[in-house]
């Protein structure tokens, strides 16, 4: 059976959007894992303030490790190689960055008493200080480019569709 | 995707998360600015925890900040002194004969960019970089004051906490609160690149 025109300009667009959402994530991760891998007592200090170890080697170990980790994946996002695994990757690490944003955020606003959004603080991402909504938003987009990387249409200008 | 497909990028996902924690591991053990594993880079500060749950925008101004890091300095047995107070040390002339000496607790480049003229730098972090040289200056002085960007920066604290475990008294040593913001924002001499550059920046006053 062959693609009537419509499925063939649908595909392409599809394969077009796939592949943007795979550089877009793939420049982000490694932009922000240089980031925290150029400056790790920064990133140290910032993972700290969230009080999610209660350990300091699993701190320190996911300080050192967790910005490679971005630069890996972002690595592999922009050749093309184990597209949906290292999407899965992001996505679990947007989630969880994205949840300690939050819980330090309301922590931050019920002692400081100040709206929501008026919050501001380093949240460690590697972009320095930040309003935390404007925050949340950003990583809310990286997750739909994630969930679209990892189970949307595969762009066909891989490297290497697994490992 | 079928349910192989989808065991299949979970693997896939587990791969990379085994190779991205190699390759860390080995990065962190590789480079010369890497952390030290099992160092506790933030520990217990006497009268509670160092970690305050203090944002950038708080209300009351950066007075009753100040003043609430002040508090919360002396409830925690540091020294906290403020700007008059490290001016006139400054000015004294115990700290051209070294008898006061001024340490900045930040990073490198924060250093290198502008710091109180004639202090030593003291990243905490990498603690045996610096402690050969500033320890010495540290045991003979009668007053050491300890800063860093000022604020809710706590790396002065964990500084004198370092410089007290090797062997400085903790009563030689006091905090300046606001730090080098503060420093700045009242238009006092900056010194660029390293300690006694020459490179002095002479502020309005």
């Amino acid at each position: 059976m062959t693609a009537t025109p419509s499925t063939a300009s649908g595909f392409r667009a599809g394969a077009w959007a796939a592949l943007g959402a795979r550089f877009f994530l793939g420049a982000v991760f490694l932009v922000m894992g240089a980031h925290k891998a150029l400056h790790p007592p920064d990133f140290l200090g910032a993972l700290h303030q969230y009080h999610l170890f209660g350990n300091h080697v699993l701190l320190n170990l996911t300080a050192s490790v967790l910005p490679w980790m971005e630069i890996l994946c972002g690595l592999f996002l922009l050749a093309g190689i184990a597209v949906r695994g290292c999407a899965v990757v992001t996505l679990v690490m947007l989630t969880v960055f994205s949840l300690a944003v939050l819980m330090r955020a309301l922590a931050l606003q019920q002692s400081a008493g100040l709206l929501f959004c008026a919050v501001r603080f380093d949240c460690g991402c590697g972009s320095g200080e930040v309003f935390v909504c404007r925050k949340l938003l950003e990583n809310v987009g990286l997750l739909v480019l994630a969930v679209t990387v990892a189970a949307g249409p595969a762009d066909p200008w891989r490297l290497r569709h697994r490992l | 995707m079928t349910g192989t497909d989808v065991k299949r990028v979970f693997l896939e996902a587990l791969a990379v998360v085994a190779m991205g924690a190699a390759f860390g591991v080995a990065a962190n053990a590789l480079s010369p600015r890497g952390l030290a594993l099992g160092r506790n880079y933030f520990p217990q500060v006497h009268g509670g925890s160092a970690a305050k749950e203090a944002p950038r925008t708080l209300p009351g101004g950066a007075e009753s900040a100040g003043a609430a890091i002040h508090a919360r300095l002396l409830a925690s047995g540091f020294q906290p002194i403020d700007t008059p107070e490290v001016l006139r040390l400054h000015r004294d002339p115990d700290y051209g004969q070294e008898l006061t000496v001024f340490v900045d607790a930040r990073n490198d480049r924060s250093y290198a960019e502008g710091h109180i003229p004639g202090a030593w730098q003291f990243d905490r972090y990498y603690p045996e970089e610096h402690l050969p040289d500033l320890l010495p200056a540290c045991l003979v002085a009668a007053r050491v004051v300890v800063y860093c960007t000022g604020g809710e920066c706590e790396d002065s604290e964990f500084a004198v906490l370092t410089l007290r475990d090797a062997g400085v008294p903790a009563e030689a040593m006091a905090i300046y609160v606001g730090g080098f913001n503060e420093w700045k924002e009242h238009q006092l001499p900056v010194e660029t690149g390293a300690r006694h550059s020459g490179a002095i920046t002479e502020g309005s006053r």
